[in-house]
């Protein structure tokens, strides 16, 4: 693989080129303890060391409210929308990357979820080793330390003014070398890289799950009817921020709005999260999955199992956002799993 | 000629030619699609139906697989935004649709053999796709009996079209009702009890039902009693479905979604899933 190494004084140059033909996302920080990617302008001051996104990069991809078709009341005539603003995602950590990988598999693949996929395609991913590690992650243990693909570049901070950048895509490469030659990086730069990653990779093991991750569905097979669904579910507000904050989650709602005449309308999808009370009901009131513990237990499912069953990975890379964003402290993958470990342990 | 890029989401025009009245909140609609072709589904199938500027939702379709005609039904209890505005349609009226969508009976496995149909309320609405279809090719199977239950007789639907086919011969029919008025003359009971009165062929029998969700345990239990094989009973089982595409997620049973692996499963298949039946 390609690696060039870069220096912090040629990315003023960059941002300013790239940003001419896409809309550029890069880490700030918005308050003490809190990072998201935002529009990147002149002078604004980089996040290196951010933890995590407050908000994951889905909402680039599959934004929260998005466009399906705009339609005529009269003539039931019906017209796709499609919208791919061409942007770059500067700082995205391996364990979104990861998350990236996972949503390219599971919507584009059976019936191509044809939004998603122009809106993928007009995405740069520049991946970015973190320096720091969020105190509610726990990438390391699930397999979500490094992305092996689905990155155009890949950035390390090798030291206060150096970056490697690995080459994922040919597009990634022409996007480097818009400001002049690139330099390919020195075995010295590379170990730098290699160090960069080790020590991060240290700093993330304080935190993790007691076993495998690859024992997960194994693991949740034996759990259907464990207590601790009902321990942890009876405290939920049922407000779907877990499912907000997930790189992962991805289900939504179909609406609509009409015009106030009554003519045209448009029909849009909207983030949707299996934790709200009314995701699983049908008219006449019948509610599939009726009571907390059921869709807590399904979330988790999911996470655990099958997604795993479907692309032999964890559906939860690890981030902890849903940790930090539930208000009543029970959305923990960690802790469940963990604890669902120690239930079935003797079983083993 | 402008090619539209391809979207599943965008519906096709289909324009409403006849409305049936089918009880107090029943009423069957017969579409016909504008381009001129036959809908081309299988037993078992749905569409998704836009009422544009309201919404859209799924719906199983109640007519048999025609190859000739552009015509298909569904039949529909009006009991919310989607179903309310169907009701208000005139013949005449155009609707959009997308579909069909998921799974199907598997109607070469019932070739030769006995067919029992166990319809609950308005299960025979999806169920009567699979009765018409064995009935246009009716030498090809065996016995077929069709059990209809439902909760009162006034809530009875295609009742003349049922009283029919008692009499052709073609069909063995036995209905029940939960709550009897004075009208009813016919079997009490919920639909379990109407199994015993018909002598089945166990190894030689095939079961397809659909009925509200807490019917399926106890007609499969009737069914295994019977010594009937998990894998001779099929059942539709409804969900929400948004997308029918199996993206949204509002429709999975553990990890299947029931609107591309099902709505119809092999017992077999789902007997292990917790929250399937």
């Amino acid at each position: 693989m390609t690696t060039y190494t870069v220096y912090k004084e040629q990315l003023p140059g960059l941002f300013e080129k790239w940003s001419e033909s896409y809309a550029l996302y890069v880490p700030a920080k918005l308050r003490e303890g809190f990072y998201d990617l935002v529009p990147w302008k002149r002078d604004l001051e980089i996040a290196w060391d951010f933890d995590v996104a407050y908000n994951s990069p889905k909402r680039f991809l599959f934004p929260p409210r998005e466009a399906l078709i705009t339609f005529n009341r009269k003539t039931c005539e019906a017209e796709p929308v499609f919208e791919a603003p061409p942007q770059i995602l500067f700082g995205v950590h391996p364990y979104d990357v990861k998350a990236i990988n996972q949503l390219d598999q599971l919507l584009e693949t059976g019936s191509p979820d044809q939004n998603y996929v122009r809106r993928r395609a007009a995405t740069v991913v520049m991946g970015y080793e973190p320096l720091t590690v969020s105190p509610t992650a726990f990438w390391a243990s699930v397999g979500a330390a490094s992305a092996a693909h689905g990155y155009d570049l890949y950035w390390t901070k090798i030291g206060p003014a150096a970056f490697t950048v690995e080459v994922g895509s040919a597009r990634g490469e022409e996007l480097l070398s818009m400001c002049g030659p690139l330099v390919p990086s020195t075995a010295g730069d590379k170990e730098g890289a290699r160090r960069a990653k080790a020590r991060v990779l240290f700093k993330a093991r304080h935190n993790g799950l007691r076993y495998n991750w690859e024992e997960t569905p194994r693991l949740l097979s034996k759990s259907w009817d464990s207590p601790l669904w009902r321990r942890y579910s009876q405290m939920c507000l049922a407000c779907g921020s877990c499912n907000l904050v997930c790189p992962t989650c991805y289900c939504f709602d179909i609406r609509e709005e009409a015009d106030d005449q009554l003519e045209e309308g448009v029909r849009y999808r909207e983030w949707d999260g299996c934790m709200l009370e009314s995701f699983a009901k049908v008219a006449g009131n019948h509610n599939f999955r009726p009571k907390a513990q059921d869709r807590y237990r399904h979330r988790y499912f999911r996470k655990g199992k099958y997604i795993y069953d479907k692309i032999g990975e964890l559906g939860c890379v690890g981030c902890g956002r849903c940790v930090r964003a539930c208000t009543a402290g029970i959305a923990n993958p960690l802790k469940v799993f963990n604890e669902l470990w120690e239930e079935t342990a003797h079983e083993h | 000629m402008n090619t539209k890029p391809f979207s599943p989401y965008v519906p096709r025009p289909v324009t409403l030619v006849e409305k049936t009245k089918l009880s107090d909140f029943v009423t069957r609609f017969t579409f016909e699609q504008d381009n001129g072709r036959p809908l081309a589904h299988k037993p078992g199938q749905f569409v998704n139906v836009s009422m544009y500027g309201i919404g859209e939702a799924p719906f199983s379709i109640s007519s048999p697989p025609r190859r000739t005609q552009n015509t298909f039904e569904i039949a529909v209890r009006k009991i919310g935004a989607v179903t309310s505005a169907l009701h208000e349609l005139k013949p005449g009226a155009k609707v959009g649709i997308r579909g069909p969508y998921g799974s199907s009976f598997p109607v070469m496995k019932f070739v030769g053999k006995d067919i029992l149909i166990v319809a609950g309320g308005l299960g025979y609405i999806p169920l009567r796709s699979l009765l018409f279809y064995q009935l246009r090719h009716r030498d090809e199977f065996n016995r077929m009996v069709l059990m209809v239950g439902t909760r009162e007789p006034k809530e009875r639907i295609f009742v003349d079209e049922i009283a029919d086919l008692a009499k052709s011969g073609d069909v063995e029919v036995l209905e029940t009702v939960d709550m009897p008025d004075e009208t009813w003359k016919g079997n009490v009971g919920v639909i379990t009890t109407l199994l015993p009165k018909a002598e089945l062929d166990p190894a030689n029998t095939y079961v397809a039902m659909v009925g509200p969700p807490i019917m399926y345990r106890f007609v499969i239990a009737e069914c295994r009693k019977k010594g009937i094989a998990s894998d001779q009973i099929f059942v539709s089982l409804e969900r929400k479905m948004k997308c029918g595409l199996g993206k949204c997620g509002h429709c999975q049973i553990n990890e299947l979604n029931a609107c591309i692996d099902g709505p119809v499963f092999c017992y077999t298949d789902i007997e292990a899933y917790q929250e399937a039946i």
